[in-house]
């Protein structure tokens, strides 16, 4: 009984995936990232847990500005808030944000992209010069455009599928302006993957294009998106970070860039306060740095350089 | 022409069509009526009069399609950007040209550092890969490009500004200077300008060290290469005659689109530094809600980020042989 | 060492030479006790798999191991001279002068910005100590010389052709009058025209200049008509060397019989083609004994356990215990 063509290709399939994540985890900068992204992801998932419930003015215990001590590891803030406390449910608020806007990055990315690098012609054509656009603005410049006015539109109060409107609109906003840097690789590696023979094949027997580009053509294009999508979170964060921190962002549902605006305008920096600006700060180097450390490692895996042959 | 420039030609003009059509409909989406947002700071309230005046002064009654979008294009091809909410009376155009001096020269100087220092270090790592201070250089570039500029700044406050005195840590010029003669006045300037230069510089640097690493790893192993040692040529000539020219393709483009993004990077670093330029104008128009300024610095950034992508996109052809028609 | 007169030691001499790769911390032998000689005027091919040592081979003569690499044993000689090839600084005066390269002009082998008439000219510059104005000339004598019109030298590598790119190598080989010319697969992506064009130049070139030629390939029918010897080597030692004309008429072993039998003759009529089965080992997994003994039809027990060594016989040499003992039947049975 000889297995059915199917069959054997899932099971290629699998292999070919476990050669790859073995591969890819043998990289020191995979390693690093993913250690350093797993205790923050944990921070993430369980705040109420680790430092109890997020402090309020109302519930904030602490003396103002007050550096670390063995009771407020981190500090306080300017309403003697726990900086630990504040920066732990930060977590939860900025790696949803990015995580959920790369998302939807990727979605119209990869859409884009395969539409472009699949029909060619004048679906290309066009497509690029959307894509033009938003590859060419950087994306925070047009998320500082868009979102004010996007805030307006949805207004403050209420919830949106959990989260506040400004948040959600961030989200949102972070999403729509990132894709463009995924369309234009994802196109290209199309258009190459376009010419293989297994789409001819895949023609000849008669699937349709919807088809040929989810069952054929995507999968192919999993290791590079995987790679460049680490890098679109990386900068998600950092556009997330900056937006919050011109005040575009939640006071109620603080993120790291948001604590960053607080600390400026509570005088911080010249107040000499580095435990209240240094601790949101530096979990946004180093939430970004694993990303972009696991993406190049996802990218050399995925395109091994080549080696000089002896 | 060749088929090539006109084509690039063709899609900045498109590019820079899509910018104008964001700016004109993002204004006109926001809710309430512009009328009562114009005169919202007016004292003692604004009477239904004066706000129907203003609109018809603004042109702002009249149908949507085609003389608002008319209007709004030949105005702005004119050079009138209208007039700012916040800093009343004061014509966009001019309050822009205004600040733009002290964002070109603060970015202008920092990218001239970061660029220096990056491409040499970067094309110096890349031509001894894998040696210890390519390690260290090429994780300090890593952790530069993930560090968000304006904390660096704050950073640096901290430590220069607050902790050691050395350094100023806000504005362009300190309140109380009179009578210093013109070489106080220098170094009063150049001590403000240290800290945030020197912070932009840091978070420019990460990428040019990175680029030029890889173009120069990339040249290290191509087959050229081992036909200039058969040559019998020494490691220096190697580097500066054969490696040096092809690993500058990908930085001179860098180079060149960075050129572009000068007046937009800055933006939250001169809100941290109260640096009188663009990006804190930004701000500042971001919280006052100020959307012709909005409009007209999204399209001065619009306008010199795609003269920049053009720029480089002609140029390449200069650089690499391949590419000429 | 015999100071004798440089006109009777051989223009290279290759003596028991062998060469590891280090790689992560364990030498892995690329080749193994090779020698051989190379007069004034020969032309001599270095034929085998991909694997055989042929490359290192060629890249020692010429100096132009990597780093990763170590000569653990035996010399390289030229005029009589010992090389220091295992020492980059101390090679480079010889590099280019007294032997060059011809690599695979398809490949990005010329730099893509440098137009075609500087990179020519550039040797001469700097190894010669010419002026600009001299090697320029020089540099369009030389085109003129592999037959390509001078005004095309300003061309840039990706304007011209794979042939003549391939002759500008070989211009470029030229320019500071070597000895030997060491050519590395230099016709192997041309196709069959452009390929009999060039070994024709490289044969007019031999003659008229009295060059002598190394040329590595793995395509036996090359061999043929350019080269006066050939060396077939196989996984890091030569297996057989001899007159081409001997080899292909007489070959002697094993390997080289195969090798010839999978050449397509248009002369033999209706052929079945044999191809050699297997794969030739990579530098991890050479077996005991002979090293082509599970891919060869006659192998015997000793084939296992013992090297063979390379003895003369009566054309050439062999590397095959077949061989061995058939001439010591031969040379019992006629004592007899």
């Amino acid at each position: 009984m000889t297995d059915s063509a199917t069959e054997v290709h899932g099971r290629r399939r699998l292999h070919a995936t476990r050669t790859f994540l073995l591969q890819f985890i043998e990289k020191r900068g995979a390693q690093l990232g993913l250690l350093a992204l797993a205790f923050f992801i944990v921070m993430a998932a369980m705040p109420n847990r680790l430092v109890g419930p997020l402090q309020t003015a109302i519930t904030a215990t602490g003396i103002p500005l007050v550096p670390p001590s063995r009771e407020q590891f981190l500090g306080t803030d300017e309403i003697g808030r726990d900086v630990l406390n504040l920066v732990v449910h930060g977590a939860r608020i900025s790696l949803t944000i990015a995580l959920i806007a790369t998302v939807i990055s990727l979605i119209v990315g990869t859409t884009v992209g395969i539409l472009a690098g699949y029909y060619r012609g004048r679906v290309d054509v066009w497509l690029m010069r959307l894509t033009d656009f938003f590859f060419i603005v950087p994306p925070f410049v047009l998320a500082l455009v868009i979102a004010p006015v996007f805030v307006e539109v949805v207004g403050r109060g209420g919830e949106i599928l959990g989260f506040r409107p400004s948040l959600f609109v961030i989200i949102l906003v972070i999403g729509l302006t990132s894709w463009g840097f995924v369309a234009r690789i994802v196109r290209s590696q199309t258009l190459s993957l376009r010419e293989r023979t297994f789409v001819d094949r895949a023609r000849v027997v008669g699937s349709n294009d919807l088809f040929i580009m989810v069952q054929h053509i995507l999968p192919n294009l999993v290791p590079q998106i995987a790679a460049n999508g680490a890098l679109v979170v990386a900068n998600a964060i950092y556009v997330e970070t900056a937006l919050s921190f011109l005040c575009l962002g939640d006071p109620l549902q603080p993120s790291w860039g948001t604590m960053l605006y607080l600390a400026q305008h509570a005088g911080a920096a010249s107040a000499g306060a580095w435990w209240y600006l240094g601790a949101p700060g530096a979990c946004v180097l180093i939430v970004s740095l694993s990303f972009v450390l696991i993406g190049n490692a996802l990218d050399d895996t995925a395109n091994p350089r080549r080696r000089v042959i002896p | 022409m060749s088929r090539r420039i006109v084509n690039v030609l063709i899609r900045a003009l498109i590019t820079l069509l899509m910018v104008m059509i964001l700016n004109f409909v993002l204004f006109r989406i926001v809710p309430g009526d512009p009328g009562q947002l114009l005169l919202s700071g007016a004292r003692g309230g604004a009477t239904q009069e004066q706000i129907t005046g203003l609109r018809q002064r603004w042109g702002l009654d009249r149908p949507l399609f085609p003389d608002q979008v008319t209007d709004y294009v030949s105005a702005t091809f004119r050079g009138d950007l209208g007039y700012s909410f916040k800093f009343r009376g004061e014509r966009v155009g001019d309050l822009l040209l205004k600040r733009l001096p002290a964002t070109i020269g603060l970015v202008g100087l920092a990218q001239l550092v970061a660029i220096v220092c990056g491409v040499m270090l970067g094309l110096y790592v890349g031509w001894r890969r894998g040696s210890a201070i390519d390690k260290i250089a090429t994780g300090l570039s890593l952790a530069l490009y993930s560090t968000p500029a304006f904390w660096l700044g704050m950073v640096l406050v901290v430590v220069f500004s607050t902790s050691l005195g050395w350094l100023p840590g806000y504005g362009i010029s300190s309140p109380g200077l009179a009578n210093v003669g013109p070489l106080g006045w220098l170094i009063e300037r150049i001590r403000h300008l240290l800290l945030p230069a020197l912070t932009m510089a840091f978070a420019l640097i990460g990428q040019y060290v990175v680029v030029a690493r890889a173009a120069m790893s990339d040249v290290v192993t191509e087959d050229y290469m081992i036909t200039a040692r058969a040559k019998g040529l020494t490691s220096r000539q190697m580097l500066m005659r054969h490696a040096f020219r092809n690993a500058m393709l990908p930085v001179a483009t860098l180079v060149t689109l960075n050129l572009g993004y000068v007046v937009a990077g800055a933006i939250t670093v001169e809100s941290v530094f109260a640096w009188p330029g663009i990006g804190s104008l930004t701000v500042e128009a971001l919280n006052a809600r100020d959307y012709p300024v909005l409009q007209g610095i999204f399209l001065l950034l619009g306008v010199s980020i795609i003269a920049a992508n053009l720029i480089a996109d002609l140029t390449y052809g200069l650089l690499d042989p391949r590419v000429r028609q | 060492m015999i100071k004798s007169s440089e006109a009777l030691a051989p223009l290279l001499d290759v003596d028991s030479l062998s060469v590891d790769y280090i790689s992560k911390g364990v030498p892995l032998r690329a080749i193994e006790q090779v020698s051989f000689s190379l007069a004034a005027g020969e032309a001599v091919a270095l034929v085998g798999e991909s694997g055989s040592g042929k490359t290192t081979t060629a890249m020692s003569i010429a100096g132009l191991l990597p780093p990763t690499a170590k000569v653990s044993g035996g010399d390289v000689s030229y005029r009589g001279k010992r090389l220091p090839i295992d020492d980059d600084e101390a090679m480079r005066p010889h590099r280019w002068s007294e032997i060059s390269v011809v690599f695979q002009g398809a490949m990005n082998a010329l730099n893509p910005v440098h137009r075609v008439l500087k990179q020519i000219a550039e040797p001469c510059i700097l190894k010669l100590g010419m002026s600009q104005s001299e090697a320029t000339a020089r540099a369009r004598e030389l085109l003129e010389l592999v037959g390509i019109p001078a005004d095309r030298g300003s061309a840039f590598p990706h304007e011209l052709s794979g042939g003549m790119r391939q002759r500008v190598m070989i211009a470029m080989a030229l320019a500071c009058r070597p000895s030997i010319i060491v050519g590395d697969e230099p016709t192997t992506a041309l196709d069959v025209i452009t390929q009999a064009q060039i070994l024709k130049l490289l044969g007019k070139l031999r003659s008229e200049l009295n060059l002598g030629l190394i040329l590595i390939t793995h395509d036996l029918s090359v061999v043929a008509e350019s080269c006066d010897r050939a060396m077939i080597m196989y996984a890091g030692r030569i297996v057989e060397d001899g007159l081409v004309d001997d080899i292909f008429n007489e070959p002697k072993h094993p390997y080289t019989k195969l090798l010839i039998e999978s050449i397509p003759n248009p002369a033999k009529g209706k052929q079945i083609l044999r191809p050699i089965t297997g794969d030739p080992p990579t530098l991890h997994n050479r077996p005991s004994g002979c090293a082509f003994r599970s891919r060869c039809p006659s192998a015997i027990q000793v084939c296992a356990t013992e090297v063979p060594r390379l003895d003369l016989s009566v054309q050439g040499r062999v590397a095959c215990h077949l061989h061995r003992y058939s001439t010591q039947v031969q040379r019992v049975g006629s004592d007899a």
